[in-house]
């Protein structure tokens, strides 16, 4: 039988390596890395469209299918939008490491954030009690106020994850060649 | 109030890339290009080290008012 002759430490550095966090980094790092963080204007107006009409669909359209199925179809959802802010945050221009900033990345990166969390504070202030009332005012189901507040959620989400983008994209602009 | 620089005029006649500038100062390439074209107001930090890597003074970079029109090379016989 075969017995391998290689210490923890070097076991350990294959399982970083198999991770691949490290050749990530060395692509970031390197003068043509392979990921371009380009300004994405659109692709995160997409993804918000698309949350705004799920909620839409939830609060107007009272589905009648059990709530199992209702949260598993949710879920689903919630996920590829999950799954698309994230891939939009790291192709967009605020997809890099904060720490390679220099200070005029770091400022728009600030400011792109305290747009969306501004933007946010003041959505879900208005947002939540306007729903509070109405679900009290119109007596919902339990299952039906689930899913509203679920899909709220996951507009939020996707809020969070593309607004910063979004901000950061439209503040772009292309400098001429030298 | 905006801040004009005369950062393209030393970089041109010094014959300096912005990438050779920001790599000096320790910027993005970029960030020198949104500097040139009046879109970005650096740091002080920011501008005494371009200041310091042309060798002249801040005010010779940077200022409140418009440059005047020279033709002569930028910062002599100031």
């Amino acid at each position: 039988m075969k017995r391998s002759h290689r210490s923890i430490l070097s076991r350990l550095d294959d399982a970083v390596r198999w991770t691949g966090i490290p050749a990530r980094v060395a692509d970031d790092l390197s003068d043509d890395p392979s990921v371009k963080h380009r300004p994405l204007r659109w692709v995160p107006l997409l993804q918000i469209a698309f949350s705004c009409v799920l909620l839409a669909i939830c609060l107007f359209w009272r589905l009648e299918v059990s709530p199992g199925a209702v949260v598993g179809v949710m879920t689903a959802m919630g996920l590829s939008i999950i799954t698309g802010g994230w891939l939009v945050h790291t192709g967009g221009p605020l997809g890099k490491p904060s720490c390679e900033d220099d200070e005029r990345e770091a400022a728009l990166r600030k400011n792109s954030f305290l747009f969306c969390f501004g933007l946010l504070a003041v959505l879900n202030c208005l947002g939540q009690p306007i729903l509070l009332i109405v679900s009290h005012w119109q007596d919902w189901p339990t299952a039906y106020s689930s899913i509203v507040a679920f899909s709220a959620l996951i507009l939020n989400v996707t809020l969070l994850g593309t607004l910063p983008t979004l901000y950061a994209s439209w503040n772009f602009r292309q400098l001429p060649k030298e | 109030m905006s801040l004009h620089n005369r950062i393209a005029v030393f970089r041109a006649e010094r014959g300096i890339s912005r990438r050779q500038l920001a790599e000096a100062v320790g910027v993005n390439p970029q960030t020198i290009g949104y500097l040139e074209r009046g879109d970005y107001t650096p740091s002080l930090e920011l501008a005494l080290k371009i200041a310091r890597h042309f060798g002249v003074a801040v005010e010779m970079l940077f200022s409140l008012d418009r440059f005047p029109m020279t033709f002569g090379r930028a910062g002599e016989g100031e």
